[in-house]
């Protein structure tokens, strides 16, 4: 006669769902050790291809149906769907925004590029700051700046300015200038890029890492300014207007 | 009741370069990533779920289940604003109450539980990434290592390498009722009931 915790155990190595009993302490404490032991197979590992399969396509049944959604604040509640197509469309407007950023960098006279035909296209939200004197970034200089939401490093290379993004894009520490090496270097994880932004190590395991965003940069008045936040203002969700910069 | 949905936060960040920004032209720090949708979230922890829940049952077929109720419960409240750390914190707790109301409901204990404080998503990469296979391999690793020779020799031919009681029993020259008896001690050893020189 088997005892039920015995047959709980057997299910697990034949690889079974096992069946409820009415477990004592004891039987609670082997079927915790057996859970241990039996996850140490190599299906434990890896999800079946057709589960996964299976279950996306439940999720997104679920996700186009819309949900008498329990609980959640309404600001939250899901729109099945069209929620979705939403957070594409903004991704769209956010790549644009890339775009337009990228090209404001070439028309203000960054090295990194060629120089867009098109014209200047003004982000309009921010404004200029002014991180350095002129005078004060050498040929060949690095200089880290704060502008509050955004940090970075400006440099003066070949006689052009350039400008980058201060924070790793691993997981959002805060680089600082590898002198000797001439690098940006992440002190979290040990990520390093170039001082162009560009990916160099990334750490053990992670994808690899996209490169530090670019960042307007001018020469105006004999200071050096890049483009950002104004000061004190905290960024707003949803807004999308268009319009001449404001400085 | 699932747990809260995670505190709303600002805007989306930034993925990457080519990720969205929240209004065009300012140019902003990156506060982490965000999943673009919510296959990219169940593509990216489907596995770190499945693995977790695997390591919590013991078997693939409640780990589906489980799995499944997961992602079923979670999908609908989240955002996909949220940011990787809030999503994972999220699917995490509502791992916890699956899991609990999954023990509830068949052995009637809370035989194993998912600490959201010391769990950590990332852990549960799977194979591949690296050599290590989450926090499964040290806690077999420990559980074996406390035991007697002829204890973890029936433990690893039955859990690890798959043997049939017959085949271990052979293995290990002795008979099939001897080899139950041993396995029975075995586990009872591992989950640290029975101290040395007990003979139950």
């Amino acid at each position: 006669m088997k005892r039920p915790i015995d047959r709980y155990v057997d299910s697990l190595l034949r690889r079974r769902r096992p069946k409820p009993f009415a477990p004592t302490e004891d039987d609670i404490a082997v079927a915790r050790a057996a859970i241990d032991l039996a996850a140490a197979v190599p299906d434990a590992q890896r999800p079946r291809e057709a589960f996964v399969e299976e279950l996306r396509r439940r999720l997104s049944e679920q996700e186009d149906t819309p949900q008498p959604a329990p609980a959640p604040p309404a600001a939250y509640r899901p729109r099945g769907r069209r929620r979705f197509l939403a957070a594409t469309a903004l991704t769209a407007t956010g790549v644009a925004a890339v775009v337009a950023v990228d090209r404001a960098v070439t028309g203000s006279g960054s090295p990194a590029g060629p120089v867009d035909a098109e014209g200047d296209l003004t982000p309009d939200v921010g404004g200029w700051q002014t991180v350095a004197r002129d005078a004060d970034l050498p040929e060949g200089a690095v200089l880290p700046f704060d502008l509050g939401a955004v940090t970075g490093f400006v440099r003066r290379v070949s006689g052009r300015l350039q400008a980058v993004s201060g924070v790793c894009t691993h997981q959002g520490c805060r680089l600082r200038v590898d002198t000797p090496r001439e690098q940006l270097a992440c002190p979290c994880h040990g990520a390093t890029f170039t001082l162009a932004g560009a990916p160099l190590t990334r750490p053990h395991g992670s994808r690899p890492l996209p490169a530090l965003p670019r960042l307007p940069v001018r020469i105006e008045g004999g200071q050096v300014q890049v483009y950002g936040p104004a000061p004190g203002s905290e960024p707003a969700a949803g807004e999308n207007q268009t319009g001449p910069a404001r400085s | 009741m699932t747990a809260a949905s995670p505190e709303p936060s600002g805007p989306p960040g930034l993925p990457g370069p080519a990720g969205p920004v929240g209004r065009p032209g300012q140019p902003r720090t990156l506060p982490s990533a965000v999943y673009p949708n919510w296959e990219a979230i169940y593509s990216d922890n489907v596995g770190r779920i499945y693995r977790l829940m695997y390591s919590k049952v013991g078997n693939r077929h409640d780990a589906e289940d489980l799995t499944s109720q997961v992602f079923l419960t979670a999908l609908g409240p989240l955002r996909t604003t949220a940011s990787v750390g809030e999503v994972r914190s999220y699917l995490l707790a509502t791992a916890r109450t699956v899991l609990a109301t999954h023990w509830r409901s068949t052995l009637g204990h809370q035989v194993t539980v998912i600490d959201v404080d010391a769990v950590d998503l990332e852990d549960f990469t799977g194979p591949g990434s690296d050599e290590r296979s989450g926090p499964t391999a040290e806690q077999i690793g420990t559980i074996l290592s406390g035991l007697p020779e002829r204890h973890r020799a029936i433990l690893t031919l039955r859990f690890l390498r798959g043997y049939s009681i017959k085949a271990a029993a052979a293995e290990l020259g002795v008979t099939v009722s001897n080899a139950k008896v041993l396995q029975h001690r075995a586990l009872r050893r591992a989950a640290g009931l029975d101290k040395e020189g007990d003979a139950s």
